[in-house]
């Protein structure tokens, strides 16, 4: 297909796509007080900054900002590393009964969340993790790493094992190898597995909820949702401007990391 | 793969085998510790008559029995497959689509970049915003009368067209991380294969078919897999569009787990419901994952 | 070697699991303080402001003040209250619901008695003794009401002045006013297919025959009681002259009222702040009544009441501090104070409720006219409420006989009562 055809088509698809965003960013932007629903692709006002102070008021949020950063960065880098410690076991070091091990690991992500929920807060008051950092990185690296594993894994089979005996031959160590090969080899895979997890746990919600009290160990977006309710929440604006302030740093993240991908790579050539 | 040497000696032990481990363990661990044990916990309540207050009383299979016997359960069950149906064609499909249009193309990150906003906003907003969109006379039919379609049908209350809307709401936040894993499986293809099939003429379609679409088995194969998984799991998005009505004509496996277990406090009969969601999602990951992956470990 | 190793290792797990969660007994010994800060949860996660902002007052007064944690998921802080029980963190004060649900509590014995402060807020005149039973189990008084809000009818004033319509006093008057709206081609009432879908049903049988409405409480009235399935018809058929608003709209309740989508809701008096905040002024662009009896005949008119407890658990080491916050909760300046915070009506009446038109409301409903019901909501038992809710959005969704919808639940309610034997 041509070039020109192809920019086309995806301009017309990318806009489409970008539409709901537009009114989360206009209704987002409306005053409670002036707020309707019957022209909702009419921007109104230009509330968007007294409707973000609003949120945070409402829900004090500040406090959770900082401790939900600290999880979204240090959960999938640990996360990242682990999964592809095991895809590389797997594909490169050839762990007798690979494919079980790999079904142990990526069955961790087969259940539904809520149906650990209360024993893991069991568990977790008995250990007095509850309603610390410590126990909200640990579990929020353990569910990221599933799907770390998974793509890892098959991304290292995309890598010719003769890659792999050729540095043995040069005499390094499995942990060199794996450190100084097959890792930068993985940029742009490890890059999309940190983002996307990342993003998740930023946005967690459930387990934030069942495993955390205090302000500052709340994830964000756990302190957000408080503030939606029949029973005289805020109001829509508000909540959707509260929903655009949480969505900023992800945002950014995404754009920012876009390189690592731009470019191909070159597996075992 | 198997090992060549013959049987009738013991086959040299393999000198990577505790490295191996050592690589795979934490992963292991973690995963069994923060995610198995508790799910064993589920497996016993299961098993049991329990309300959250007291102590578990052991019934057996009773759970499952009332499971079964309940007759909106066989609704459940084909919504939820409703929803895996629909996230493999639409989110899988576009997604992949999105990521052949920009492969090789001047731009192509940025042109990308649209399909990706979407996932990374929050789920409150994104829950809000396709609420005020779908309801009656809110934005999308507020667009559809600007061209002069008057008469629309009620998005989130008419089933199950309702659970087609919400697929397509899915799908909007779906299409961005599938192009993006997508894409990582075409740059990873050799180069050498890929400019042989090109000098024989291979263009477009043939190309895609003869030379692409094999060599980005293991990322589809993620792809694919994840998105069985997810959709099975289909929970927050009904949860906050229908709440899994009118009726229960939109509840999938997950709604029906979370309404006996938190909202009625049977968490036996919820967590019968939890562990048959469970093997079904592990049966269907296995028998994927299996066929997928069994030809693979070419090196 | 292996699978023996693997057959150990699940051994070993389960094990674990299950000694983990299954021992302990939970809770922790009272400590006996009496000032201090007291933990303090709830699933109105919206009203944490409101909470914090009494802590000045009762810092003040009987130096205890609150650190709430809000949970958004009514279900999942339900269960999150039922677990904490077992732990260390059983709660010195936290929210519930009345009825059956609070039953549960009491009878498993995880909840702090509080018979000696409601006998002395009865005695100051506090609360009205009606409150009581709700609260009452076995003769003896657990928890104290957090709040109360009836269940009325606000209306738009601009589009009544429009059209000429004035406040009805009684159901003719209502359905008169119904019928001009909607030939005016304004839709008379609000509705919803998902949550709140019990309001009307309530409104309607509690309003033809208070005992009725009890029956189905009790399980003494069946849902297929022919009395019933005729006062749905009378739902059913306003359903089909249009009366009510699209199911399928997702506007915001306040929004729909100001912008007209509908002229009247039938809500909880809680609704004045979400009103305030969308910009409506209170008396002018909206007001409120007291829904009128179905039934004329009635002696009094009925009038849908909710109330949610605040409770101290029984084995939580803050009891002596939540029962101290307890007592100073029920007085008049405890009262002023949230009335003003949160903007509803008090449950004590010589509390300064701050909403004028709140005021009127709580004033009228104590004049001796009207009887107060406990809503829908809390007099169900939950398994049958569950279904109930369901099967009225169903109903909502598409209106139609409603026998087979009063036989869905009907089923549920048989099971249940069943199994209470």
């Amino acid at each position: 297909m041509s070039r020109a055809i192809r920019t086309t088509v995806l301009l017309v698809l990318g806009l489409i796509w970008l539409l709901p965003v537009y009114l989360l960013l206009i209704n987002a932007s409306k005053s409670p007080e002036g707020f309707t629903s019957k022209e909702s692709w009419m921007p109104s006002d230009f509330a968007l900054f007294s409707n973000f102070g609003e949120a945070v008021r409402l829900s004090g949020l500040a406090e959770s900002a900082a401790s939900t950063l600290l999880y979204a960065i240090v959960s999938p880098a640990i996360a990242v590393l682990v999964g592809a410690a095991a895809g590389f076991a797997i594909v490169a070091l050839r762990l007798k009964r690979g494919f079980l091990w790999f079904v142990v690991i990526f069955g961790g992500t087969v259940f539904p969340l809520q149906m650990i929920l209360l024993p893991l807060f069991d568990a977790y008051s008995r250990v007095s993790l509850f309603d610390t950092q410590l126990g909200m990185i640990i579990v929020y690296t353990a569910i990221s790493i599933p799907f770390s594993a998974f793509v890892m894994r098959n991304f290292f089979t995309g890598i010719a094992h003769s890659v792999f005996e050729a540095a043995v031959l040069d005499g390094a160590t499995t942990w060199r190898i794996f450190a100084r090969v097959y890792l930068p080899m993985a940029s742009s895979a490890l890059v999309a597995i940190f983002i996307l997890q990342a993003t998740f746990i930023w946005n967690d919600l459930l387990l934030g909820l069942v495993l955390s009290q205090s302000d500052t160990v709340r994830p964000i977006v756990t302190s957000l949702a408080g503030m939606q309710s029949t029973y005289g929440g805020a109001q829509m604006s508000v909540v959707l401007a509260g929903g655009v302030l949480v969505s900023l740093p992800t945002v950014v993240l995404f754009l920012f990391t876009q390189k690592f991908f731009a470019r191909g790579l070159a597996l075992g050539q | 793969m198997t090992s060549e040497k013959t049987s009738t000696a013991r086959a040299p032990r393999d000198p990577y085998r505790w490295s191996a481990r050592g690589f795979i363990a934490p992963g292991v661990l973690l995963v069994a510790v923060l995610l198995y044990l508790p799910l064993l916990w589920t497996t016993f309540l299961s098993f049991t008559d329990y309300n959250g207050l007291g102590d578990p009383e052991w019934i057996g299979f009773e759970n499952y029995a009332e499971m079964l016997d309940d007759p909106q359960f066989i609704g459940s069950v084909l919504n939820t497959l409703l929803w895996v149906g629909g996230t493999l064609l639409v989110p899988v499909g576009i997604g992949l689509g999105v990521a052949l249009l920009t492969w090789k193309l001047k731009g192509g990150v940025w042109l990308r970049l649209p399909f990706l906003i979407p996932y990374a906003l929050s789920g409150i907003g994104v829950g809000v915003i396709w609420s005020f969109i779908l309801g009656s006379n809110g934005a999308l039919d507020q667009a559809l009368a600007a061209f002069g379609v008057a008469d629309t049908p009620r998005w989130l209350v008419d089933a199950p067209l309702n659970t087609v809307v919400m697929i397509l709401a899915t799908a909007w936040q779906g299409v961005g991380v599938n192009a993006l894993l997508f894409t990582i499986g075409l740059q990873s293809i050799p180069k050498e294969p890929l400019e042989a099939a090109k000098l024989d003429g291979a263009t477009g379609f043939r190309l895609f078919r003869s030379i692409l679409w094999p060599m980005l088995r293991p990322l589809t194969a993620v792809v694919v897999g994840l998105s069985i998984v997810a959709s099975l799991k289909t929970f927050d998005i009904v949860q906050g569009m229908t709440k899994g009505g009118p009726g229960r004509a939109s509840e999938t496996l997950a709604l029906t787990m979370y309404k006996e277990t938190f909202v009625n406090s049977d968490y036996g009969l919820g967590s019968a419901i939890a562990v048959f969601l469970t093997i079904v999602t592990l049966a269907a990951a296995i028998l994927y994952l299996r066929q997928q992956l069994s030809s693979k470990n070419e090196g | 070697m292996r699978p023996r190793k693997i057959h150990l290792g699940v051994a070993v797990a389960l094990a674990a699991a299950l000694t983990l969660t299954a021992c302990g007994s939970g809770g922790g010994d009272d400590d006996g303080a009496k000032t201090g800060t007291l933990d303090f949860y709830t699933n109105k996660a919206a009203w944490e402001p409101d909470f914090d902002e009494l802590n000045a007052q009762s810092k003040t007064a009987v130096d205890i003040d609150l650190n709430t944690t809000g949970y958004s998921d009514a279900a999942q802080y339900d269960a999150f209250i039922r677990q904490s029980f077992r732990t260390d963190k059983s709660p010195g004060l936290f929210t519930w619901q009345t009825g059956p649900s609070l039953g549960e509590l009491v009878d498993e014995g995880l909840i702090a008695e509080t018979t000696d402060i409601w006998t002395k807020a009865v005695d100051e005149g506090w609360i009205s003794p009606d409150l009581r039973d709700t609260y009452t189990f076995n003769d003896k008084q657990y928890c104290v009401p957090m709040n109360i809000a009836y269940w009325v009818m606000y209306y738009n004033k601009n589009i009544f002045e429009e059209q000429g319509i004035s406040e009805p006093t009684t159901w003719a008057e209502l359905d008169a006013a119904a019928s001009k709206l909607k030939s005016a081609g304004v839709t008379p009432y609000y509705q919803t297919s998902t949550l709140f879908t019990f309001q009307w049903f309530q409104q309607l049988v509690a309003g033809t025959d208070p005992a009725l409405y009890n029956g189905l409480a009790t399980g003494d009235v069946k849902y297929t009681d022919p009395r019933i399935v005729e006062i749905m018809q009378t739902w059913a058929d306003q359903e089909e002259a249009g009366w009510f608003s699209d199911a399928g709209s997702t506007v915001d309740p306040a929004v729909g009222l100001k912008q007209g989508d509908f002229a009247m809701i039938n809500f909880g008096s809680f609704f004045n702040g979400s009103l305030d905040g969308a910009g409506m002024k209170s008396g002018e662009d909206y007001d409120m009544f007291v829904i009128p009896a179905v039934n004329p005949g009635l002696a009094k008119t009925p009038v849908a009441v909710e109330s949610g407890p605040l409770c101290v658990a029984e084995n939580s080491s803050q009891k002596t501090l939540g029962l101290s916050y307890s007592e100073w909760w029920m007085s008049p300046e405890a009262q002023t104070s949230w009335s003003a915070a949160r903007g509803d009506v008090a449950f004590n009446p010589k509390a300064t409720v701050a909403d004028p038109m709140l005021k009127d409301l709580g004033t009228t409903i104590a004049d001796g006219n009207y009887e107060t019901f406990d809503r829908y909501y809390e007099a169900t038992p939950t398994p049958i409420l569950t279904v109930a809710l369901e099967q009225f959005g169903a109903f909502i969704a598409n209106p139609g006989d409603p026998l087979p919808f009063l036989e869905t639940i009907q089923t549920e309610a048989d099971a249940y009562w069943a199994d209470q034997g």
